[in-house]
């Protein structure tokens, strides 16, 4: 049997270990909250893009804007979002699997180093990496955004997609692989729009668009709201990957302290029989000695 | 008829109130606008947006976007907005002092960095342009 000593240093860090996992547990759940009303705070912003596209889509007949341009697809572009520090359970692995599975050409832009770590290690074709803050301000998305639409006008890749881990519940993130880029057409983006802002989907904008007048011209205005458009959609979905990266760490910290807590329960048994031994075997040997005697 | 104006910003919407009148700076220079207008959707340019209630003047300093007129309403999408008591001047004047250091120091930069930097120039720019002219 180990000596009393060895287990009470293990109770020692075992007690340490339940402190920091539950510790992490609650700052990960405080952001995680965080995380998703930042998510929420962006509707107001989907619900006014989606008007203002519905009122053009009503006069352009036509847009040429090369975003809307299928072209044959060589190298597809892949935005993966992944967290930047571990601990956070299976979250990065499950994407991982998924970058796995791609078999075509790709080229990768990161955001978050444990998926920068990924893509250099498995040599694949890194454009460049990026790492955002917990708060996710629109500035430091942009940039990731606009890096990846530069490559694809400029024909470096022919798709921009984005990989991250969906937040479905505060248990389940699934990894999802979404096609932002060529758009399908704009009525698509209109009705995508529509369902993040948590609207019903309302097919005509009551022939607003008609009376409108659009300066300086209605093509140019669309030319440039649809990379806003783009620039939002990437924001949303890192946004989504906070609180899943958050939700994943409060699940698997919680995991942890309670194991701990499990752990600390049988050891503390152990001690409480050790110490129980050692004092029957003391007392055995003082009453020998003194029958001896 | 007072028009409702809001000012909506991925972040969040950081304006929504009933006001008289508002002047937009758009591309095609400023645009004042009263109740009654005629449905207009333009882009704005980075600047102040003035807005009258009442007897009462506020400024709000905007980046780039767009703003839709139609009726009563006054919606403005931006990148940034911020109201006049919200900036901070000293801290705007840090962070304008150092893109600009950036923008001097980099002669190689990648355009889209030069873009992001002239972009916070102009926007600090305006931002203090907008904090000043009350004194």
């Amino acid at each position: 049997m180990a000596s009393t000593r060895d287990i009470r240093r293990r109770i020692k860090s075992v007690k340490n270990t339940r402190q920091i996992t539950k510790a992490m547990e609650l700052v990960a759940a405080s952001k995680m909250k965080k995380a998703q009303q930042a998510a929420l705070a962006g509707r107001p912003y989907a619900e006014l893009m989606a008007r203002m596209l519905a009122a053009l889509a009503d006069r352009v007949e036509e847009a040429h804007h090369p975003f809307l341009t299928r072209r044959e697809v060589k190298t597809r572009g892949i935005i993966l979002v992944t967290s930047d520090k571990g601990l956070a359970g299976p979250l990065n692995a499950n994407l991982f699997k998924v970058v796995t599975e791609i078999k075509t050409p790709a080229k990768y832009v990161v955001i978050g180093r444990k998926g920068t770590q990924f893509i250099a290690r498995t040599h694949r074709d890194l454009l460049a990496d990026f790492s955002v803050t917990d708060r996710v301000a629109f500035a430091e998305v942009k940039v990731v955004a606009e890096f990846m639409v530069k490559q694809f006008l400029e024909g470096v890749v022919d798709t921009v997609e984005i990989l991250w881990p969906r937040f479905r519940n505060t248990l389940i993130q699934v990894p999802t692989l979404l096609p932002l880029l060529p758009l399908a057409s704009v009525q698509a983006v209109i009705a995508d729009l529509q369902a993040d802002a948590g609207l019903a989907l309302s097919s005509k904008s009551e022939g607003m668009g008609q009376q409108m007048i659009f300066e300086p011209d209605a093509v140019t205005v669309l030319n440039a709201l649809l990379p806003l458009y783009i620039n939002r959609e990437i924001h949303q979905q890192v946004l989504d990957a906070k609180a899943s990266e958050h939700s994943a760490r409060m699940v698997a910290m919680k995991t942890a302290k309670d194991n701990a807590t499990k752990l600390l329960g049988d050891l503390t048994l152990e001690f409480n029989k050790a110490r129980q031994a050692a004092i029957t075997q003391e007392i055995l040997e003082i009453s020998a000695a003194q029958f001896s005697a | 008829m007072p028009l409702l104006l809001e000012i909506v910003t991925p972040d969040a919407r950081v304006y929504s109130d009933t006001i008289d009148t508002v002047v937009v700076p758009t591309v095609e220079g400023e645009v004042g606008i009263l109740p009654g207008h005629i449905p207009l959707l333009t882009q704005v340019e980075h600047g102040e947006l003035r807005v009258t209630k009442g007897n009462a003047t506020f400024f709000l300093a905007v980046s780039g976007g767009f703003a839709e007129i139609s009726g009563d309403r006054v919606n403005v999408l931006a990148e940034h907005a911020i109201s006049e008591e919200k900036i901070d001047e000293k801290a705007v004047e840090a962070a304008m002092k150092r893109a600009e250091q950036e923008l001097a120091a980099a002669k190689h930069l990648d355009p889209q960095e030069y873009e992001h930097l002239q972009s916070l120039v102009r926007y600090s720019g305006v931002q203090l342009a907008v904090k000043r002219r009350r004194r």
